[in-house]
C-alpha cells in the first residue's frame, strides 16, 4: 500500500479509527523505501526493526485511547540531527561512522509523543549546500524527474516526504535547507522562528541561523508538527522561553481582511518568469479571498547573498573548529605529530564545499579583513532587521518565490560555486532576521517541475502563515510524482 | 585573494590541499569574494547596543551539578581510546 497523498492528520483517523495498525503503516513505508529508494537514494540510514519496534510500542498507546497526535507516525529525520545509538553522519566523511551519545531534544520530543522514526535522510555535506549532491555517500535525487536535483542541504528529507516514503520528516534550515528543497520537490516546509525550536543535538552549522523545522505534505501537518518539537530547553541557552501555543490554530480561518505584502525586489530578472507568474497568480488567489494586496520593499535585498554567505561561513569555521578526529569523527591514519594529525585529519574528512566555507569564514574574520567583511555583514543584519520591521508595520505577512528557479539538471550549474550561492536570494534574509517562513506548491513550469511560493511572517506569528498556506492550499490541486517508482 | 592569504587562511581552518586542490579552490575562493566584496559598498556600521536591545535571550541557567554521560559512551567514537583520548605525543 502506498500513502503518498496521506497527511499526517489523515493519517491520525485511520490509525485511530483501527483502519490500518501502526505496525502495518510503518511496515509500508519500509516496503516503498525498499523498493523505490534506490532509485532516489533519500535515506542514509533505515532503520527497520526499531521502527518496528516503535510501531508496536505506539500500537498499545493507540489501544489504551492514549494516542497524541503523532503516535505510530513514521517520521523520517535529517542526518545532522543526533539520534543515540542510530549512525548520524551529517553526510560527511567526517562522521561516517559516528553513533551519537544522545538524542536532540526534538527526537526526545517525538518520542515522548510515540513517534516511529524510519532513519535518517541524506543532505549536503554538513548542511552546506541547496542540491544534496555534496552528500558523501547518497546524493539524492528529485522524485518528480530523477535527473534533477532535489535542492538542499534538507534534499533527503524533502524528497522522502514527496515520494510517499514517509509521512512527514524533519530538517533544518540555515539559509533556506528547508524551503528550497520543498519547493523543489513539492512539499511544504516550515521554518520556524529562530529559538522556536531546540537546536540541542543539531551539528551546528552556523548557530545564529540555524533552525530545526518540519517536512511534509500540508500546511497542517507542519503545525502539528512543530506544535510537538517547540518549546524551551534547558540545554539550548537561545531556545525561547515563550508559553506553548497551538500551531494549528488558524487552520481554516481563512484570509479575509489579512494584508498580504509583495516586496518588489523578490520580483526581479533574477527570479525565471514562469516563477514569478505562478507567485502572483497564487498572491490574486488570496486577493480573490478577501485578503488585501500590498506593494512593499526589501531595499537591501542586493547585499542578502553576501552578508549571509559572510556571516553563517565565519560560524562555520568556528563551528567546525571541533573536528580534529580526536574526540569523534575521523581520524587520519598520518600524522606524526598533533598539529599534523589534525590537519590530515580534517583534509581527509571534510569534502571540497565545507572546506571553501572554511576558508571563506577565517578570510572574513581574519585581521585587517574582519571589519571589511564580517562587520559590514552583521550590520546589514541589523538593517535587514529594521526593513522587515518597516514591512510588518504595513502586512500581516509577505508572499515571494522560494525559490529563483524549479529544479535543475544534476549536472547544470552545481559546479559552479558562486553561481550557486546566488540562487539562495530569495530565503537567506528570512533566517538573518530570524523570521518563520512556510512555503508550498504554487504551480508547475512547462516540464511539470514544482514552484514553491513562501509566506514570510512577523517573528513568533507561525500560526498564521500556517493558516494562510493552508487557505491556498485547499484551494490547489496538486500533481503528485513518479517517486522513482 | 593571493597565494599568501590563501596559505594563512588554510593554516587557520587546519587544512592542507595539493599542488591541484589549491589551484581550483584559489579560483573559486577569488570568484567567491567579488560577491562579497558587494558588501563593502554600503555605508553602514553596526552598532552592537542595537543588537543587545533585540536580545531575548535574558537568561541562563541556575549552576546546579547534574549527571553527566559515562565515560565509555563519550569515548564510544574516538579511534584511540585506552580509557582516555589519545593524542600523538605533544611534549619533547
Amino acid at each position: 500500500m502506498i500513502f503518498i497523498n496521506e497527511t499526517v492528520a489523515s493519517l491520525r483517523q485511520k490509525l485511530d479509527k483501527k483502519e490500518i495498525s501502526a505496525r502495518e503503516l510503518t511496515q509500508s513505508y519500509l516496503d516503498e523505501i525498499s523498493k523505490t529508494d534506490v532509485n532516489l537514494d533519500s535515506f542514509v540510514t533505515v532503520c527497520t526493526e526499531t521502527a518496528l519496534k516503535q510501531a508496536e510500542s505506539a500500537q498499545k498507546k493507540i489501544d489504551g485511547g492514549q494516542a497524541l497526535p503523532l503516535t505510530g507516525i513514521p517520521l523520517a529525520i535529517k542526518d545532522n540531527i543526533c539520534t543515540e545509538g542510530v549512525l548520524t553522519t551529517c553526510a560527511s566523511k567526517m562522521l561516517d561512522n559516528f553513533i551519537p551519545p544522545y538524542s536532540a531534544t526534538v527526537i526526545e520530543k517525538l518520542s515522548a509523543q510515540d513517534a516511529v522514526f524510519l532513519g535518517k535522510t541524506s543532505m549536503d555535506e554538513f548542511a552546506m549546500g541547496s542540491t544534496t549532491q555534496t552528500a558523501f555517500r547518497k546524493k539524492t535525487k528529485n522524485p518528480y524527474d530523477t535527473e534533477k536535483v532535489p535542492g538542499g542541504s534538507s534534499g533527503g528529507s524533502a524528497a522522502a516526504v514527496s515520494a510517499g516514503l514517509c509521512a512527514a520528516s524533519l530538517g533544518s534550515d540555515t539559509g533556506g535547507s528547508i524551503r528550497q528543497p520543498s519547493s523543489f520537490c513539492g512539499v511544504t516546509g516550515l521554518k520556524p522562528t529562530y529559538s522556536r525550536v531546540s537546536r540541542y543535538g543539531l551539528i551546528a552549522f552556523a548557530s545564529s541561523l540555524d533552525q530545526i523545522g518540519p517536512i511534509a505534505r500540508s500546511a497542517e501537518d507542519c503545525g502539528i508538527i512543530l506544535n510537538a518539537i517547540s518549546g524551551f530547553d534547558p540545554h539550548d541557552g537561545t531556545s525561547s522561553k515563550k508559553s506553548p501555543e497551538d500551531f494549528t490554530a488558524k487552520i481554516g480561518a481563512g484570509v479575509k481582511g489579512l494584508k498580504i505584502g509583495i516586496p518588489k525586489e523578490f520580483f526581479s530578472d533574477a527570479v525565471d518568469t514562469e516563477v514569478k507568474e505562478a507567485v502572483l497568480k497564487a498572491a490574486e488567489t488570496y486577493k480573490s479571498m478577501g485578503a488585501e494586496l500590498v506593494d512593499c520593499s526589501l531595499p537591501s535585498l542586493k547585499f542578502a547573498v553576501a552578508a549571509y554567505y559572510l556571516i553563517s561561513s565565519a560560524e562555520a569555521a568556528s563551528n567546525l573548529a571541533r573536528f580534529d578526529g580526536i574526540k569523534y569523527g575521523h581520524r587520519s591514519e598520518k600524522g606524526a605529530t598533533f598539529n599534523e594529525l589534525v590537519k590530515n585529519s580534517r583534509s581527509e574528512g571534510f569534502g571540497r564545499e565545507v572546506k571553501r566555507r572554511i576558508m571563506l569564514g577565517n578570510y572574513a574574520l581574519s585581521s585587517g579583513y574582519y571589519d571589511a567583511y564580517y562587520g559590514k555583514a552583521m550590520a546589514l543584519k541589523q538593517r535587514f532587521r529594521e526593513e522587515y520591521k518597516a514591512i510588518f508595520e504595513q502586512c500581516d505577512f509577505i508572499i515571494t518565490p522560494t525559490a529563483p528557479n524549479t529544479a535543475f539538471r544534476m549536472d547544470d550549474n552545481i559546479t559552479d560555486p558562486a553561481k550557486v550561492y546566488l540562487a539562495d536570494i530569495c530565503t537567506v534574509t528570512v533566517n538573518i532576521a530570524s523570521l518563520p517562513a512556510i512555503t508550498t506548491t504554487c504551480g508547475y513550469d512547462k516540464t511539470g517541475m514544482p514552484i514553491g511560493m513562501s509566506l514570510v511572517g512577523n517573528m513568533w506569528n507561525e500560526a498564521q502563515i500556517i493558516g494562510a498556506c493552508d487557505a491556498f492550499e485547499k484551494t490547489f490541486t496538486k500533481i503528485s510524482p513518479k517517486g522513482g517508482r | 585573494m593571493d597565494i599568501q592569504t590563501f596559505e594563512n587562511v588554510a593554516e587557520l581552518g587546519k587544512l592542507t590541499f595539493s599542488e591541484e586542490e589549491r589551484g581550483t579552490l584559489l579560483a573559486d575562493m577569488n570568484e567567491i569574494v567579488l560577491i562579497m566584496d558587494t558588501v563593502k559598498d554600503v555605508d553602514i556600521t553596526y552598532d552592537p547596543i542595537l543588537d543587545n536591545r533585540n536580545r531575548y535571550l535574558d537568561s541562563l541557567r541556575e549552576d546546579i551539578s547534574a549527571p553527566s554521560f559515562e565515560t565509555e559512551k563519550i569515548l564510544s567514537n574516538a579511534k584511540a581510546s585506552d580509557g582516555c583520548f589519545t593524542v600523538p605525543k605533544v611534549v619533547e
